[in-house]
C-alpha cells in the first residue's frame, strides 16, 4: 500500500520507492530507503502535507511524494 | 574578527613580528540545523544567522580569527544531507570542500540524530582531508538519556570526536585543538576507509586504477576513491567536471554492477552508506529502554492538531501583529511628535539665528526633517517584527506554520513558508520583504515578494480613514474590510496568473524536517534584530532623505510659485491626469498626490491636504527649550506606559481600527470638505482601490533591492502593480457607473 494510506499512529516498512532523479535521491539521502520503518504521525489540518517519523526524526512531505513510496504495515 | 567571502586554502607560514605564524583553513560542514553557524559564532565571535529550521545558511561565509598563535580562516557552509549536488546549497558546500581543499573539515553532527548525520560523515571522510567530528547538541542527547561511546566512535572512524554544546560554548577548546593538530599533520589523521562490501569495493577498485592510469591529471586533482564512488552513483556533475563519460571501462563496470543487483546504483550506494551509518550507530549509541513522550511531541499534539492547528496558527500570527504594532505604535507616535514639535521648532530657531533664507528653512523642515521622520517612524515596528520573527524562527514554530499552511499556499504555486511574510505584509510591507528570507528557493522568494505589496499595509490606512470617513461613514467597517479583502482576492488571482506565466517552473517539492522546539538564545535574538534594524536605518535613511528633498523641490519649482498647481509637481499632475480619467479621478490634485505617495503611501493624504486646503500659519506661544526637553521626556514615558497597556489591555489590532483621534478629525475637516466637492463616493472608492494597489512604496523598493541584489524585481513589481491598480480602478468606476452607482 501507499505510505500516504497509513493511518495516524500506524507503522509501515518501505517496500518500494518509485520515481527517479533528484526527488528520490533527496529522500534516500534523508534516510527514506527500502526496508526502513516509518510511522505516520500526523496529517496537516487541511489534509496535506503529512508528518512521519523515520530514523527517529520528524519528516514532513506532501501526499503526492508519499504516494510514490510503498509500504507494508507492521504490527 | 570579520566575515568576508574570501578564503585562503593552503597551510603556509608567514613571518609576523619575527615569529613564524601558522595559517590554516577550516571548513565547517554537516547536516542542516546541526548547529554549524552557532558553533562558528561561539568560536570566532561572528554574527552568522542562526535559526531552528533546516536551511538557514544558504551561502558560504568565512571568518578570520586567531587561536593560540594560529591564524584561522573558518568557513560556514550550507547544511547538506549528502554530498550529491542536487540543490544550490549542496553544490556550494560540495564545491567548496572538493575544490578549495580546506586543511581540515569540522563535521558537525547532531548527537540526537546520529544515523542520518553519520551518512554524510561517510561521504566527507572520502574527500582525502582530515576530519574532526563535533558531536554537537550533546545536551539534548543527554536529556533524552542517550549514552554515546564517543571514544569507540573515534576508533572505528579513525577521526577525532569531540563533544560540543555550541549554545553553551562547551567543548570548543578541545575542538579547536583537535582541528589544529589535524591540519598540522594531515598524514597522521587520515580518516579510515569504510568498507562498502564486495561488489562495490571491487568496482571501485577497478575504477580507481583506471582513473590513476588513464586520467592521471583528474586523479591528482581529486581523491580517486571519492571520484570512483561518485561515478558509480551516476553523479553527472562529476562527469562534467572531469570530462569523463560512460563509454569504455567506466560503462562496463557500471553495467556489471547493475546486472548484479537489478537496482539502480544510486540506491545501492545509499543503502551501503546507510548500512555503515546504522552499524556504527548500533555500536556506539545506547538509548534508554523506555521512551518518554517528549515535550516537542506534546506541543505538536496540540499545535498541529487537525482542528486546533489552524486556529492556533492564526492566533500566533495575531499575537505577532498585536505585539508588533501595539507596542511600537506609541513609540512611532512619540518619534513623530518629537520631529514635528520640538525638533521642527528648534530647527526654526536655529535657522532664524543664522539668518537663513526662507526657502532654506522650508527645505530643511518640510524636506529633510519630515523625510527623515518618515524613516524613523518605521524603526520601532521594524525592529519589533524582526525580533518576533527571529523568536519564531529560533523556537522551531516556523517549520510548523509552513506545515499547517502549505496546502493553501500550494494552490497558488507557493510553499507553505510563504504565508509568514505575506501575513506580516498587513502590518508593513517592508519587514515582510525581509521575511521572504525564510524561503529557500529564489523563485518562491520572488513570487512572494510580488504578492506582498497587495497586502494592505498600515501606511494605506490614513488614506482609507480620510476617504471612508468622508464618503462611507455609515458603513465604515465594511468599507475598510472590503479594502483588505480586495487585496487578498487580487493576490490570489495574481498568484495564479504569475504561476502560469512568469513562474512556470514547477514549485519546489515540500520535503522538510520538523526540528524539536528550542528556546532561542538571547544573543541570537539581539544580534539579528539589531542588524536588520541598522541596515534599514542606514539604507532607507539615505534614499528617503534624497526623495523628500526632491518632492520638496518639485512642489516649489519654479521658484516662488504661489499656487501648487503651477509647481512642477502640479504640472506633472496635470499631464498625468488624463491617464486616470477612465478611473474617475482624472484631476491634477489626485494625480500629484499619487505621485508624491510613491515615496510612502501616507504621503498621499499629506499632499492632498497641502493642495486642497493649505494650512494657515497659526501662531501659538512657542514653548521654551527646557519645556520642550521636558515634553520629550514625559511623552516618552507616556509612550512606554501606553505600549505596556496595549499589550495587556484592549483587544483588536490598534493600527487596523478605523478610529481617528479628535484632533486628527479636526485637522482633516477642511480636507474633507474639499474632497466632498471633488469626488463622488464611487470615484472615492476607485481612488482607494488605486492607492491600495499602485506602485509599492520606495521603502519597499529598498528592501527588495537588499534582498534580491538588484532593482529589477522592483521594476517588474512597479509595472505589474501599476497596471493592476489602473485596471481595477477603471473596472470599479466604469462598472459602478454601468450599474448606476455613479
Ligand atoms: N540545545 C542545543 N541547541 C543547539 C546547539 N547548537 C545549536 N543549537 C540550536 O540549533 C539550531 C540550529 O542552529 P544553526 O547554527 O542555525 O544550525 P546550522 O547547522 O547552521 O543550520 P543550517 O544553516 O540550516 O544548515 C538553533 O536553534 C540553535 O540554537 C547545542 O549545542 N545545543
Ligand atoms: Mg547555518
Amino acid at each position: 500500500m501507499k505510505l500516504s494510506a497509513l493511518k495516524c499512529g500506524q507503522k509501515g516498512r518501505i517496500t518500494k520507492m518509485d520515481g527517479a532523479g533528484p526527488l528520490k535521491r533527496r529522500l534516500m539521502d534523508m534516510g527514506v530507503l527500502v526496508g526502513e520503518e516509518v510511522k505516520m504521525e500526523k496529517v496537516a489540518p487541511l489534509g496535506d502535507p503529512l508528518e512521519v517519523t523515520i530514523k527517529s526524526y520528524k519528516l514532513s512531505l506532501r501526499k503526492k511524494e508519499a504516494d510514490g513510496i510503498l509500504v507494508e504495515v507492521v504490527a | 574578527m570579520s566575515t568576508s567571502a574570501n578564503s585562503t586554502s593552503q597551510v603556509h607560514a608567514v613571518h609576523a613580528h619575527g615569529k613564524i605564524k601558522k595559517q590554516i583553513t577550516i571548513a565547517v560542514a554537516g547536516n542542516p540545523n546541526s548547529g554549524k553557524s552557532t558553533l562558528i559564532n561561539a568560536i570566532a565571535g561572528t554574527r552568522l544567522h542562526v535559526g531552528n529550521w533546516a536551511g538557514v545558511t544558504v551561502g558560504k561565509k568565512s571568518a578570520f580569527f586567531e587561536y593560540e598563535g594560529t591564524s584561522i580562516t573558518i568557513a560556514d557552509l550550507p547544511g547538506t544531507y549528502s554530498l550529491s549536488p542536487y540543490s544550490q546549497e549542496e553544490i556550494i558546500a560540495r564545491d567548496y570542500l572538493v575544490h578549495e581543499k580546506p586543511d581540515v573539515i569540522i563535521d558537525v553532527v547532531d548527537a540526537t540524530n546520529l544515523e542520518r548525520n553519520l551518512y554524510l560523515t561517510t561521504q566527507i571522510m572520502e574527500l582525502g582531508i582530515p576530519v574532526v567530528l563535533a558531536l554537537n547538541i550533546y545536551d539534548e542527547a543527554e536529556n533524552k538519556g542517550f549514552k554515546i561511546d564517543f571514544a569507540k566512535m573515534a576508533g572505528i572512524l579513525g577521526i577525532k570526536v569531540v563533544r560540543t554544546i555550541a549554545t553553551r560554548k562547551t567543548g570548543l577548546d578541545d575542538l579547536m585543538r583537535a582541528a589544529i593538530a589535524c591540519a598540522e599533520n594531515p598524514a597522521a589523521h587520515a580518516p579510515k576507509r569504510l568498507n562498502y562490501g564486495g561488489d562495490i569495493e571491487a568496482s571501485a577498485k577497478i575504477l580507481e586504477d583506471h582513473l590513476r592510469q588513464d586520467h592521471p591529471s583528474v586523479a591528482a586533482a581529486m581523491p580517486p576513491r571519492w571520484l570512483a564512488l561518485k561515478l558509480m552513483e551516476g553523479d553527472t556533475h562529476v562527469l562534467e567536471k572531469t570530462g569523463l563519460d560512460e563509454s569504455g571501462l567506466l560503462g562496463k563496470t557500471l553495467r556489471h554492477l547493475r546486472a548484479a543487483h537489478g537496482e539502480d546504483i544510486e540506491s545501492i550506494m545509499a543503502d551501503a552508506r546507510y548500512a555503515q551509518a546504522a552499524g556504527l550507530t548500533r555500536e556506539v549509541l545506547k538509548k534508554p529502554d523506555i521512551r518518554k513522550l517528549e515535550l516537542t511531541e506534546k506541543i505538536d499534539k496540540i499545535a498541529l492538531n487537525r482542528f486546533l492547528g489552524i486556529p492556533i496558527f492564526l492566533a500566533a500570527m495575531w499575537l505577532v501583529f498585536k505585539l508588533a504594532f501595539d507596542v511600537s505604535a506609541p513609540f512611532s507616535d512619540w518619534i513623530d511628535g518629537v520631529r514635528s514639535g520640538p525638533l521642527t521648532r528648534w530647527a526654526g530657531v536655529l535657522l532664524n539665528a543664522l539668518h537663513a533664507p526662507a526657502w532654506l528653512g522650508s527645505l530643511a523642515i518640510d524636506g529633510v526633517l519630515s523625510g527623515a521622520g518618515f524613516v524613523l517612524v518605521f524603526v520601532p515596528v521594524i525592529s519589533l517584527i524582526m525580533f518576533l520573527i527571529t523568536f519564531l524562527e529560533g523556537s522551531g514554530y516556523m517549520a510548523r506554520a509552513a506545515f499547517v499552511m502549505d496546502r493553501l499556499m500550494h494552490s497558488i504555486g507557493l510553499h507553505g513558508k510563504s504565508f509568514i511574510p505575506m501575513l506580516l505584509g498587513f502590518g508593513c510591507n517592508v519587514p515582510a520583504i525581509y521575511a521572504t528570507r525564510v524561503l529557500e528557493s529564489e523563485r518562491d522568494k520572488k513570487l512572494t515578494a510580488f504578492l506582498i505589496p497587495l497586502m494592505s499595509c498600515g501606511a494605506r490606512l490614513p488614506v482609507y480613514v480620510v476617504f471612508i470617513g468622508t464618503f462611507f461613514a455609515a458603513n465604515s467597517g465594511t468599507a475598510l474590510w472590503s479594502m483588505y479583502v480586495l487585496g487578498i482576492v487580487i493576490a490570489i488571482l495574481i498568484g495564479l496568473l504569475l504561476k502560469a506565466t512568469m513562474f512556470k517552473k514547477e514549485a519546489p517539492v515540500f520535503i522538510m524536517e520538523l526540528p524539536p522546539y528550542r528556546m532561542p538564545t538571547g544573543r541570537d535574538l539581539m544580534i539579528h534584530t539589531w542588524q536588520k534594524t541598522k541596515h534599514f536605518v542606514v539604507k532607507a535613511g539615505t534614499v528617503i532623505l534624497a526623495m523628500s528633498v526632491l518632492v520638496w523641490f518639485l512642489l516649489n519649482i519654479p521658484w516662488g510659485v504661489q499656487n501648487k498647481k503651477d509647481s512642477l509637481m502640479g504640472r506633472m499632475g496635470q499631464d498625468a491626469a488624463p491617464v486616470l480619467e477612465p478611473a474617475g479621478f482624472g484631476n491634477w490634485q489626485a494625480a500629484s498626490s499619487l505621485m508624491a505617495g510613491v515615496m510612502a503611501k501616507e504621503i498621499v493624504v499629506g499632499t492632498m491636504a497641502e493642495i486642497y486646503a493649505p494650512k494657515k500659519e497659526e501662531k501659538k506661544d512657542a514653548p521654551s527649550f527646557a519645556e520642550d526637553l521636558k515634553g520629550i521626556g514625559t511623552s516618552f514615558i507616556q509612550a512606554v506606559k501606553e505600549a505596556g497597556s496595549n499589550v495587556f489591555g484592549g483587544l483588536g489590532i490598534k493600527s487596523l481600527s478605523s478610529s481617528e483621534s479628535p484632533e486628527e478629525k479636526a485637522g482633516h475637516a477642511p480636507l474633507r470638505h474639499a474632497l466632498l466637492g471633488a469626488f463622488t463616493p464611487l470615484q472615492a472608492y476607485a481612488f482607494m482601490a488605486f492607492v491600495l494597489l499602485y506602485w509599492p512604496c520606495l521603502i519597499t523598493a529598498i528592501a527588495m533591492k537588499q534582498e534580491f541584489g538588484s532593482w529589477k524585481i522592483y521594476g517588474q513589481a512597479v509595472l505589474i502593480h501599476s497596471a493592476l491598480a489602473w485596471t481595477v480602478a477603471v473596472l470599479i468606476f466604469q462598472g459602478g457607473k454601468f450599474l448606476g452607482l455613479g
